[in-house]
């Protein structure tokens, strides 16, 4: 341990925008312009920072996160530290063999077979024949593919495909190993094993670089991760701190442009919906929180007459077409009397157990004598919620663990500060019945 | 587990040699795919250069009478069998190599070894089928032999046809490196190439003799290092002596001036390959 295994230092690298070159048909044009003795207009190509002075390294046996909004820059990094593309400055030092998933079976041939394309695939990654020929066997159970391992892959589901592919990868036995956004294929057994296989090479050894949207995975297979902002590093540090880092900087997306996410919108001209907002416990405006915390949204809205009856509604759903919470104040029975002008109604939920991820909320309205919709907005207000790596359901829920019939006991790790829900433990207390 | 530093920026020129395992595979991919769903299979590598041989065969000694075949003082079949050989594995080469790059778009942008190794597989497994198609021409030979059109005799000057397979894979591995690059950046690159190797299929001496006076098309056409080397083919394997030192060296020294060129340009602009593809 304690031996740098990649360094990337003060990388820099910039995209040309546009087309990646010139046609021959221009660079014709601009010779004979040159030859007529014409001056062609210097106009330089516009060009994106993809990164910027990225400086970071990893020892031996460390497993980093890279996390960050789309166009971070995260892909970028993956591809310079696998040598696929070059840095302008920096440079960028590997000690080892380093294998690269940065796409789940690139390189698989439709027409081989399951078996050529892992022999095939193999060597792409680095393997030679009698190496493949030693790990056939356990690359193909990994897969769970025995039976069609002489079937052309170009008859193998999506699933199937990227089983074959992750598990190549997990066997070359790298010494760093880079993986790209590759978890959120196959089924949730096979994530679950993927994990698993991951978590055992790093305790073997192996170095693994993970970029990945998916938080919860990421932080249980990373120690470390750093977080990527329009191409610069953002933070550097204990996943758990990384992870909100980047809520927070995913917040700041989301608060300068609010997509629409679906239609609606104003339905009436008497209501103006101005904001809707969220704050913790702390009464701290937020865009993102833990799971099963105390949440406040605040909606602010103008209507140009008075509503005796006002009800409002608000939902909230993951990418989904469909509510996950639905809350309306005409059927909680409240009678809402809004006045002409400028208003503000607030919703507390004492604890919102979703699982994490990113959610996004609408507001609605009605006139309650009437029936008449008054507003009904996109669901664009986003909420970001992390459950610390948990839950893979749909709720974290509050929850406690005991043993009831056994000698063994219950070792949990020390929970992490900003967790909600305390996991208490109560040892052993019938012990007169051991299992085996 | 092998613990080698590797820092991208100083690979070396023989950085290749670590990946040959993947040269093999891909290879043997090439082959493999060439041959697959086909009825007739690795007959094929046979059959292509076999039947083009009957189709000039029929068109230059039935349907037209070409005049420039007088010189030629063997069975034409035998002639054109000669010169198709080579030159199905030149043309078949180069042009997957001009495609090698652009056909394995997924693994240059998404996979990082040598680029070198996308052509030389290519000519690898052009050769495969090289070799194929040359153990039919010893078969043609003792047809011939039979017929009594022709004497087959076993040469000793057979011995340096490997010099001349080996001049011809520099040669195509040059070229087919520049032309390949090439494409990456314009892909009008394959549409040229494609009308370029058949138009040089005629001026190779391939399958009817390049017409000799002293014309400048004529000086410019014996420019081209195709000819002395189809030649060597023949002299070695059909009239049974060395090639004329002249021609050969000359095809030589083209060869290798296109293979290091060709690789060192290459090398040069591999690293850009992914961003520019």
């Amino acid at each position: 341990m304690g031996d740098e295994v990649v360094r990337f230092s003060r990388v820099s690298k910039r995209f040309r925008l546009g087309a990646g070159h010139d046609s021959l048909r221009d660079i014709l044009a601009a010779g004979i312009r040159k030859l007529s003795g014409r001056r062609s207009r210097g106009r330089r190509k516009p060009t994106v920072r993809a990164l910027t002075d990225v400086d970071f390294s990893i020892q031996r046996g460390e497993a980093l996160g890279i996390i960050g909004p789309n166009g971070a820059g995260k892909s970028t990094a993956l591809k310079i530290l696998a040598g696929i593309i070059r840095p302008d400055y920096g440079e960028v030092q590997v000690h080892g063999r380093l294998a690269a998933l940065i796409e789940v079976g690139a390189g698989f041939h439709g027409d081989l077979t399951g078996r050529e394309n892992v022999y095939l695939n193999g060597a792409i990654l680095g393997m030679t024949r009698a190496e493949v020929r030693r790990k056939l066997d356990d690359i193909v159970a990994f897969a769970g593919l025995e039976k069609f391992l002489d079937t052309p892959v170009k008859r193998y589901s999506s699933g199937m495909y990227a089983r074959l592919g992750f598990s190549i990868a997990a066997h070359v036995d790298p010494d760093v190993l880079l993986v790209d956004e590759v978890l959120s294929v196959g089924d949730a057994v096979f994530r679950l094993r993927c994990m698993d296989r991951m978590n055992e090479l790093v305790r073997n050894g192996t170095t693994l670089i993970l970029v990945s949207h998916n938080l919860d995975q990421m932080q249980s297979v990373c120690d470390r991760a750093i977080v990527l902002d329009q191409g610069r590093m953002a933070f550097d540090g204990p996943s758990q701190s990384a992870v909100a880092h980047y809520m927070q900087a995913m917040s700041k997306t989301y608060m300068s442009h609010r997509g629409d996410l679906t239609g609606g919108g104003q339905v009436s001209k008497d209501v103006e919906l101005k904001n809707l907002s969220f704050y913790d416990g702390g009464n701290r405006g937020v865009v993102w929180m833990r799971s099963g915390h105390k949440l406040t949204a605040k909606v602010k809205f103008t209507l140009a007459r008075s509503v005796p009856k006002l009800v409002v509604e608000l939902n909230m759903r993951a990418m989904v077409s469909e509510n996950l919470v639905s809350i309306n104040s005409g059927r909680d029975g409240i009678t809402i009397q809004a006045g002409a002008g400028e208003q503000e109604i607030e919703l507390t939920i004492p604890g919102l157990p979703v699982r994490g991820g990113q959610y996004f909320w609408n507001v609605r309205m009605w006139n309650g004598d009437s029936g008449e919709m008054l507003c009904d907005s996109p669901f664009r207000y986003p909420l970001c919620i992390d459950d610390g790596g948990r839950a893979t359901g749909i709720l974290c829920l509050d929850h406690e663990w005991s043993v009831v019939r056994s000698k063994s006991t219950i070792s949990i790790p020390k929970p992490h500060a900003n967790l909600s829900d305390d996991v208490k433990m109560r040892e052993g207390e019938h012990e007169n019945m051991p299992v085996r | 587990m092998r613990a080698q530093m590797a820092t991208h920026s100083d690979s070396s020129m023989f950085d290749w040699l670590r990946y040959r395992h993947l040269l093999w595979s891909l290879t043997w991919r090439d082959i493999r795919v060439r041959y697959k769903q086909s009825l007739l299979g690795v007959a094929w590598a046979i059959l292509m250069p076999l039947s083009m041989m009957m189709v000039f065969t029929f068109v230059f000694t039935r349907a037209i009478q070409a005049s420039s075949l007088m010189a030629v003082d063997m069975p034409y079949a035998l002639f054109a069998y000669t010169g198709l050989v080579p030159w199905t594995f030149f043309s078949m080469s180069l042009m997957g190599c001009v495609n090698s790059l652009v056909a394995n778009r997924n693994l240059v942008t998404k996979v990082y070894f040598p680029r070198e190794v996308f052509p030389l597989s290519c000519v690898a497994s052009g050769l495969v089928d090289f070799g194929i198609a040359m153990s039919v021409l010893v078969a043609l030979m003792g047809y011939f032999h039979m017929t009594g059109e022709w004497e087959f005799v076993l040469h000793p000057s057979l011995l340096f046809v490997p010099v001349i397979v080996l001049v011809q894979v520099l040669f195509t591995i040059g070229l087919g490196m520049l032309l390949g690059m090439a494409n990456l950046f314009y892909r009008d690159v394959r549409q040229i190439a494609g009308v370029g190797v058949q138009l040089l299929m005629f001026v190779s001496a391939v399958v009817v003799p390049v017409p000799k006076d002293d014309s400048i098309l004529s000086l410019i056409l014996s420019l081209n290092p195709l000819v002395p080397l189809i030649g060597a083919y023949r002299d070695c394997i059909v009239y049974g002596h060395l090639p004329a030192a002249g021609g050969f060296l000359y095809a030589c020294a083209t060869a290798m001036v296109f293979f290091v060129c060709g690789w060192m340009i290459f090398r040069r602009a591999s690293y850009r390959f992914a961003e520019c593809i």
